[in-house]
């Protein structure tokens, strides 16, 4: 049995799905495993310690910025996060910000942070940063905006496309058996944006620009199996014209 | 640069050795005349090989595609996924040996998850041709034709699964394997054990239960409005009802 951290933390679909990584990666970048019990039979077996608490704020798992709000000995105060049923923001979404000093305002939604209930919309709820201020060089430091992260249960609202307000919804099944968002207050069908498949090596999956080890889509999607009555050793050995007759002698499993 | 000169450091002391070989060598091997003489892989590199195209050295990022899926896999041939295995293996042997040598150098090893996406090729790949051999020997024999294992219980009382190995004497003759498998026989110490040990078990699971019951509280005195129905699939465990009577439910104000 692979010892897994997701019985431990969730790291949703949607805040995973721009960096397009692996799952086995993300696993293998915010594991923090202080013991492991050695192979053998005095000792139990899969016995591991490592941390299982982990703070989840606007960095990602695989970051350096979350490995130092996550190091060894650092803990932070509990988080309570609401439970919502079905993630319904994703990346490219219009939203209208219900609270702060961009109250009214409309953006769209940059990134999705499903462990906090966060979504960052691009340019809003913008907080100011000081970079590099150093009192004994005498350095004033420069000021950066940065989109601060707003929950999406009540601090921001989807927008209706058809007439650009502000809408509660819910999700409902169309004639083919679709899951889409529903405006409720124009029963208009709020569109999932095209960007949700966008990652960050590419747009979309047909303006994917190949790589000099990639396999191209024509190759890999090539049949070449042929149905054979023989084991895969069975073909090889006969490929590379092996043969073997010798008989095995007897021998017993146990 | 310190990399070629360690590289020719190996590569001499290969040479060496098959300098001096060579000639005992030369009289016992066979002259193989193969049919395969004419290889159409990549030109050699000798153990340039185990290191990456110089282009990528220093590099920050390395982009590269997904790993292959099961479902992609089983459209090939069995010569096929014997080529791409060896051509995932020697990726495999690279990553690592630049992998060892950024770490040596202190220096940042570019898009790590390349190892990975590696290690799940190799993994399906691996799960396709089993597919293939089970369903031969399951039309054939009946059997599935793998390493056969059973559930057992150890020589503590825990319970595991024992992968079988072949041997060519018998179990009642094989002293060295009765001595190293010994299985779960009564005794009371181990007993004893095995009380504590489910204690042990239990005790956490209850403790789980009363932190998720807990915590279940602290969310309604949090989000008032929350989704309930969301809040039952997220802790199946807990009695909502039993929740809101407890008395740490509720602000610190007279109820109406």
């Amino acid at each position: 049995m692979r010892i897994s951290l997701s019985q431990f933390a969730r790291i949703g679909k949607w805040s995973k799905q721009y960096a397009n990584l692996p799952e086995r990666y993300i696993e293998r970048a915010m594991n923090q495993v202080y013991w492991k019990n050695p192979k053998g039979p005095q000792y139990k077996p899969n016995a591991v310690i490592q941390r299982k608490k982990f703070y989840f704020g606007v960095h990602r798992p695989w970051t350096m910025e979350f490995k130092d709000e996550n190091q060894p000995g650092r803990y932070h105060p509990k988080v309570f996060v609401e439970p919502v049923k079905d993630w319904s923001y994703f990346r490219g979404d219009r939203v209208e910000v219900l609270v702060g000093k961009d109250k009214g305002k409309q953006g769209i939604v940059k990134s999705v942070i499903e462990e906090r209930n966060w979504v960052i919309v691009e340019g809003l709820n913008c907080k100011l940063k000081n970079l590099g201020k150093n009192e004994r060089r005498n350095f004033e430091g420069v000021y950066v905006q940065q989109e601060q992260p707003l929950l999406v249960t009540n601090e921001v609202a989807l927008v209706d496309p058809s007439d650009l307000q502000a809408t509660p919804f819910e999700w409902r099944f169309t004639e083919q058996g679709d899951k889409v968002r529903v405006s409720l207050r124009t029963g208009r069908i709020i569109p999932i944006p095209k960007s949700v498949e966008e990652t960050i090596d590419y747009k979309s999956k047909s303006t994917y620009k190949e790589q000099s080890k990639d396999t191209t889509a024509d190759v890999a999607s090539e049949i070449t199996f042929e149905p054979k009555l023989c084991t895969f050793e069975m073909d090889i050995m006969d490929e590379m014209g092996i043969k073997e007759d010798r008989l095995p002698p007897k021998t017993y499993w146990y | 640069m310190a990399v070629p000169n360690k590289i020719l450091g190996i590569y001499n002391l290969f040479k060496q050795f098959s300098s001096r070989d060579s000639l005992k060598w030369a009289t016992l091997r066979p002259v193989l005349i193969s049919n395969r003489a004419i290889s159409t892989s990549n030109p050699q590199r000798g153990l340039m090989e185990f290191f990456d195209d110089k282009t990528n050295w220093g590099a920050n990022e390395i982009k590269c595609g997904r790993s292959w899926r099961k479902e992609e896999l089983r459209l090939k041939s069995n010569s096929d996924l014997h080529k791409l295995w060896f051509i995932l293996l020697k990726e495999r042997n690279m990553l690592l040996t630049m992998e060892e040598e950024a770490n040596e150098r202190v220096q940042v090893f570019p898009s790590p998850e390349r190892l990975d996406k590696v290690a799940e090729s190799m993994e399906n790949l691996e799960e396709v041709v089993r597919e293939r051999n089970r369903a031969y020997h399951e039309l054939e024999t009946g059997e599935t034709g793998e390493r056969p294992g059973k559930l057992a219980t150890n020589i503590f009382g825990l319970n595991y699964f024992y992968k079988m190995s072949e041997h060519v004497i018998p179990k009642y003759m094989n002293k060295t394997w009765r001595k190293k498998y010994q299985f779960f026989k009564h005794d009371p110490d181990v007993e004893a054990f095995l009380v504590k040990l489910r204690e042990r078990l239990y005790l956490n699971k209850r403790r789980k239960h009363t932190r998720d019951f807990n915590h279940v509280i602290g969310l309604l005195n949090r989000f008032p409005n929350m989704d309930m129905e969301a809040l039952k699939q997220q802790y199946p465990d807990v009695d909502i009802e039993r929740a809101k009577r407890s008395r740490k439910y509720g602000g610190h104000f007279e109820p109406k």
